[in-house]
């Protein structure tokens, strides 16, 4: 079989297995934050620093962080202290390797300081005397050394659990989105979503074409012109505007996207298996059928079908890109189910959120080729096929 | 032979009618209109009654129907609900852009494409044929936004050779000749974009055709003659192969608006494509109402040209497509 | 893109008025004169990324409502740029249906309020550039009070105010309202899609998840925009997510929460019914006078705390960027750079004049004082048309503009007490055309907009009962009731010229900026008295303007 010697039939198994089992071997939520936002991709070259913790625990109230690196992206303190007794001032200090100290939280006439700071709060900010836009884990990280967080005063502590938290500035294959995810792990589920899409919506179309299109081709008469009437319909209306318009009429899911995208692209597929009808209608051979009193749905089952078949798979396959684009082509314009991760809707946030002006490559890149490789796979597909088809047909698909 | 032609018209006909309805019944079922997009304290549900008054949204649908119906044969689309303008001032103001950012693109693409594929087709195995199959693949595979940012990025930003917005530097320059090349400067890349993603699939389906045609008898024959190459090829191979490939064209053009929506946002145009994103979601009936008729008109046109032009250059086509009407 | 299809009445907030709590010591606004710039050029700039490149390039020198921290980061670290942040009038809630099971719980509604993480969707989705709120109008209102019941996030405490108002979990963890013994169904949570808001929908999700963990089980609905509001407007919903963007007036609080808002298209959308509410709102509505207004706004306050109508989330700073070629920048905590009193006081550092590079996020559209209510629009016309009374831009309080001096007063009557104001407006100042203003200028605008019922103004000035002016230079209008807030709706309205109106025939379909003006060559019917003159619109590209070179507030030295 030529398919079988093809790449892309290799290529599609291959990527049809990473989109099933790839997801996997990830245990966490996708959405869930791993590492700073916008985390290079953990193979590339350049300096980074590696995530890092550091405890004040009830019998060590002071730990130290030695620190070689550019400042992290991001610091955060959680946790608390408590005092046997009430205290006048309890704080949380951070000494640099060249002797500055900040205070990084304090309480004043309780037995327990709470914290709860992340770098980008605002008030944190300000408390360390720092303008809004300032990053605060510059100001906290000004030089390579040893630094120190401690609490004070240590006398007195009952109990003490607080964690400092530096996250990483690179992360795993293809680096975290502005939310800080995983991009690996969103481009791997967004094969499923295209593949299904594509898939899915095309087979619908597949399906309705060729009811169409046989039905008309063999019946004839008026009820080949009002459906040929009704394609032109189709066809003469902008694809993009429909589909916005349905979207918004029935919902914003993956099914109706589907529905919406099975039920416009059924023309072609329709006109094609139309031609391939009447010429075989013509044919002495169906001819002869007919005159012998064969009923019409075995003509149409035994003899049309199987010649239409294999035109109908290319087709299918060539259509497979069409969908997927205009899936993304909607996630762009930002009117898709934000639900469902897609790589539509991973380049339109890369896109919203500043990844292009930023050149977060590790964001754009995946998912834009991604499209294009299935895209291409599924052409490569469909050409085979459409040369292992008929030849007889290359005419009549001119019109 | 004149009762085809009677056919074909009588059917686009009943296509615009039909388009006609869909085009007032598919907007308004979708829930909400434009005053409901509204949402201020200070405009209270009174204020909302007295826009709903203004817009004509408070009578009966038959009525907005007959108003509708008059205001598209007429050709008198009224106010856009959005802009308070008269719909045509809009479209007149966004057609040059758009006009010029297709037109150009789709023109551009398909000499380009068609060049490419016949010289592919001409000389098979050849390296350029492989460029071309590979590039048709390539360039109809990728995101059209995705090209276009990277473009943008590429030539707007990394390397500053073409602005980042719009059609006109701001202040704009002087002089006729002047403001001209600012234009072209300005359009360079949008329309530079768009035939990189459509030049492909021109080229392979010319080279499809070509390769065909090429093997055909009487092009054997006509060599078998002795014609010179280039007349078999232009005179006799690309001649027979100009009839599909015209017709292609006019049922490719209604299509590319779909492109000028997402173009002219990335690269900031005013253009159709943008009003008619805006006119849709934002419940614009006029607006969105005279976009699809116009387009349904340009797609119904170019369907009934491509049926002439096919009949002009192959009579067979039209005496056996008569016969299957 | 996100406020696209809403239209902002907004027109002072923008930017006459906004805010401070206090002005650099020694500094009065009223001081300022201007406009030093001779040109501006508003452009139609609608990409983020192509605003911020363009900005860094030199091509924009005016960058409002920066919403991307990305962004943000990536010009704080820029030498030539300036940022300024303000808080704004901007709140983001959650709203609850209240006619239905089980929502009228206060019980579940508080719990609901302790089981969302406000810091940390503030952190993640807005590195913190937006401030968690607890209170029911913006921290930047002057009506703002801090001393209201909050709820910290603690999902352990908002199990146990369920587990107290008798409500409990089945076996796999759902929630089970109290007198029953099922679980309660699933609900959506509505919000829009990216295309209106990009995050909206993120936060519903982090919010949906919140409340996954106390037993509730809640999905989302993405919509376009438009059928979300549709959806609200005829009550068919459990929950939404929303953001209202405010004025400093607090009398909001009435179209939000008073019963009688609760109609089809109300404001009212979550249905409250509250006696409590509706007395102090209603107070607060008709407050006579300031000191009323601001007892009422706190006790209101203070009261919704209580009964958690919506859940409020969060507050977004603005961001503005100004290019450092530029001074005589004009901010404050309330206000960012990109305000009026910027445009009058601005001028480049090197002393050389050029055009000034200002952007515009969206196309104004119609230009059409009369029938746009675009956000957009107003933009550029309320730097054409001037109002009676500004705002000043540290402490949000009214400063004369049109208007020097004004009085209010409550007058007893047969239909009962009425407020009266009284205007007395500026002299000297002159029409773009050359005209002087006059009292007849205001009296024709504000009868004009009442007579026709313009929607836009519909609501400011629909109580008026009469205008009058004894003199040039004096107007009394009249309302039909007692309120504080008719001072700023009829201070606020942008006064149009009388020649020119009575030249408008028909203010839905009049074109003032395409109409040439009947003497002045070169003008159009866009006349206003405002400092700039309206010079060229080029449709998604830009609108010129500039000075006007009769403005009354132009220094000596310029004239």
């Amino acid at each position: 079989m030529t398919l079988l010697r093809r790449w892309s039939i290799w290529a599609l198994l291959a990527v049809t297995l990473l989109g099933t089992l790839g997801p996997g071997v990830f245990t966490g939520d996708p959405e869930a934050q791993v590492a700073a936002p916008f985390s290079r991709p953990a193979w590339t070259p350049g300096g980074g620093s590696p995530p890092l913790t550091a405890f004040l625990t009830t019998e060590k109230p002071a730990a130290l962080v030695s620190w070689r690196w550019e400042p992290p992206p991001n610091v955060t303190i959680s946790g608390f202290l408590r005092y046997a007794g009430q205290l006048e001032r309890a704080e949380i200090l951070w000494s640099t390797p060249g002797g500055k100290t900040f205070v990084l939280a304090s309480s004043k006439d309780t037995d327990t300081l709470r914290v709860d700071i992340d770098g980008r709060d605002m008030s944190f900010k300000r408390s360390l005397g720092l303008s809004p836009f300032d990053d605060a884990a510059k100001a906290l990280f000004p030089e390579k050394g040893t630094y120190t967080i401690a609490a004070r005063p240590t006398d007195g502590i009952k109990e003490a659990r607080v964690t400092l938290d530096i996250p990483g500035k690179k992360w795993g294959l293809l680096g975290t989105d502005q939310r800080g995810r995983d991009v690996f792990h969103l481009f791997l589920l967004g094969i499923r979503v295209s593949l299904l899409v594509g898939i899915t919506a095309t087979l619908l179309a597949a399906v309705i074409g060729l009811g169409v299109g046989l039905s008309a081709g063999y019946a004839g008469g008026l009820f080949d012109a009002l459906v040929m009437r009704v394609v032109d319909i189709l066809l003469s209306i902008p694809t993009l505007p429909i589909l916005m318009v349905l979207a918004g009429l029935w919902g914003k899911g993956l099914w109706q996207l589907v529905f919406i995208l099975g039920i416009f692209s059924w023309m072609g597929t329709a006109r094609t298996v139309r031609a391939l009808t009447l010429s075989l209608r013509e044919t002495c051979y169906v001819e002869n059928l007919r005159s012998l009193g064969a009923p019409t749905f075995y003509i149409l089952r035994r003899h049309l079908l199987p010649e239409a078949f294999p035109l109908l798979m290319a087709n299918v396959a060539l259509g497979v890109p069409a969908a997927i684009l205009a899936e993304a082509g909607l996630s762009f314009l930002g009117l898709s189910d934000p639900r469902i991760i897609s790589w539509g809707r991973m380049l339109q946030e890369a896109h919203g959120f500043g990844a292009f002006s930023t050149g977060a490559w590790w964001l754009i890149l995946p998912p834009g080729i991604g499209i294009a490789l299935i895209c291409l796979i599924f052409l490569d597909i469909g050409r085979t096929l459409e040369e292992m088809s008929d030849p007889r047909l290359k005419k009549e698909m001119a019109r | 032979m004149r009762s085809y032609w009677l056919k074909r018209v009588l059917g686009a006909l009943i296509v615009l009618l039909v388009v006609l309805f869909l085009n007032f019944f598919l907007f308004r079922l979708m829930p909400g209109d434009v005053v409901s997009t509204i949402i201020d304290p200070r405009f209270s549900p009174e204020a909302k009654a007295e826009l709903r008054k203004q817009f004509g949204l408070d009578s009966p649908l038959y009525e907005q129907f007959f108003r509708y119906a008059k205001a598209m044969v007429t050709f008198d689309f009224g106010l856009s609900f959005l802009s308070q303008r008269p719909v045509w001032e809009e479209l007149r103001s966004r057609l040059p852009n758009t006009v010029f950012l297709l037109g150009s693109a789709f023109l551009l693409s398909a000499i380009l494409g068609t060049w490419l594929g016949i010289h592919a087709a001409r000389r098979r195995g050849s390296f350029l044929e492989k460029i071309v199959l590979l590039a048709g693949s390539v360039s109809f595979s990728f995101p059209s936004f995705f090209v276009q940012l990277v473009l943008l990025l590429a030539f707007g930003w990394a390397l500053p050779l073409f602005p980042l917005r719009g059609s006109v530097s701001i202040p704009p320059p002087e002089g006729f000749a002047a403001a001209f090349f600012d234009y072209l400067w300005h359009m360079t890349l949008p329309v530079f974009s768009l035939v990189l993603l459509g030049f492909g699939s021109w080229a392979i389906y010319v080279r499809n055709l070509m390769v065909r045609t090429l093997g055909s008898d009487y092009i054997l024959l006509a060599r078998a003659k002795g014609l010179p190459e280039r007349r078999v090829l232009w005179g006799h191979a690309f001649r027979t192969t100009l009839p599909p490939i015209v017709t292609i064209f006019l049922l490719a053009l209604p299509g590319v608006i779909s492109g000028a929506v997402i173009t002219e946002r990335v690269f900031s145009l005013h253009g159709v494509g943008t009003f008619l994103l805006e006119a849709i979601l934002g419940h614009d009936y006029p607006a969105a109402g005279a976009a699809f008729f116009l387009l349904a008109l340009v797609s119904i046109f170019c369907n009934l040209a491509a049926d002439v032009i096919y009949g002009l250059v192959d009579p067979r086509i039209r005496v056996g497509r008569s016969m299957e009407e | 893109m996100r406020k696209k299809l809403v239209f902002f009445l907004l027109l002072l907030a923008a930017f006459f008025a906004t805010p401070a709590f206090c002005s650099p010591a020694g500094f009065d606004v009223e001081s300022i004169r201007g406009p030093r710039i001779k040109e501006l050029y508003m452009v139609i700039h609608r990409d983020p990324d192509s605003q911020i490149l363009a900005l860094e390039r030199g091509k924009l020198d005016v960058l409002g409502d920066i919403t991307r921290p990305v962004d943000v980061k990536r010009l704080a670290g820029n030498d030539e740029i300036d940022l300024s942040v303000a808080q704004g009038f901007h709140i983001f809630f959650m709203g609850f249906n209240l006619r239905k099971e089980p929502w009228n719980s206060l019980a579940l509604r508080k719990a609901v309020a302790h089981a969302i993480p406000r810091q940390q969707i503030v952190r993640d989705l807005f590195s913190g550039y937006s401030t968690p709120i607890s209170a029911f109008l913006p921290p930047a209102s002057p009506y703002f009070e801090p001393d209201v019941p909050s709820y910290p996030y603690d999902p352990d405490l908002a199990r146990s105010i369920l587990e107290e108002a008798g409500w409990k979990w089945d076996s796999t963890g759902r929630l089970v309202p109290p007198g029953s013994d099922r679980p309660l169904v699933s609900f959506r949570i509505l919000g829009p899609t990216a295309q209106a808001a990009p995050t909206t929908m993120e936060i519903a999700r982090r919010i949906a998840d919140a409340l996954g963990k106390i037993g509730l089980s809640v999905e989302l609905e993405p919509l376009d925009f438009s059928v979300m509001i549709r959806r609200l407007d005829v009550h068919d919903f459990d929950l939404f997510v929303m953001a209202w963007s405010l004025s400093r007036d607090p009398d909001n609080l009435f179209a939000f929460f008073h019963s009688s808002m609760d109609v089809e298209g109300g404001y009212n959308i979550q249905g409250l019914h509250d006696p409590e509410v509706d007395e102090v709102t209603e107070r607060l509505r008709w407050a006579p006078d300031k000191k009323t207004a601001e007892e009422a706004a706190a006790k209101a306050q203070r009261l919704l705390s209580e009964k958690l109508p919506w859940i409020p989330i969060y507050s977004r700073y603005m961001i503005t960027a100004v290019r450092k070629d530029w001074k005589g920048l004009v901010s404050s905590e309330v206000t960012t750079t990109d305000n009026l009193w910027t445009l009058l006081s601005m001028e480049p550092v090197s002393g050389k004049m050029r055009p000034v590079f200002w952007a515009l996020s969206d196309e104004p559209r119609s230009l059409n004082p009369l029938s746009s209510s675009s956000a957009y629009d107003w933009q550029v016309l309320g730097l054409i048309y001037d109002g009676l009374i500004a705002v000043d831009p540290y402490t949000l309080e009214d400063v004369p503009w049109l208007a020097t001096d004004w009085k209010i007063e409550t007058v007893e009557s047969q239909g009962g007490p009425k407020t009266r104001l009284v205007f007395t407006l500026r002299k000297n100042v002159k029409w773009h055309d050359g005209r002087p203003f006059t009292a007849e200028d205001v009296r024709s605008t504000l009868l004009f907009l009442k007579e026709n019922n313009i929607p836009r103004y519909y609501d400011s000035v629909r109580d008026i009962e009469s205008v009058e002016r004894p003199d040039d230079f004096t107007v009394m209008v009249t309302m039909g009731k007692t309120s504080y807030w008719y001072l700023h709706n009829i201070g606020g309205t942008p006064i149009l010229p009388a020649h020119i109106l009575e030249l408008a025939e028909d203010w839905k379909s009049w074109q003032p900026m395409r109409t040439p003006h009947p003497e002045r060559q070169g003008l159009t019917m866009l006349v206003g008295t405002g400092p700039f003159v309206f010079s060229e619109y080029r449709p998604g590209e830009y609108v010129k303007l500039t000075r006007n070179e009769g403005f009354w507030k132009l220094p000596e030295d310029l004239r």
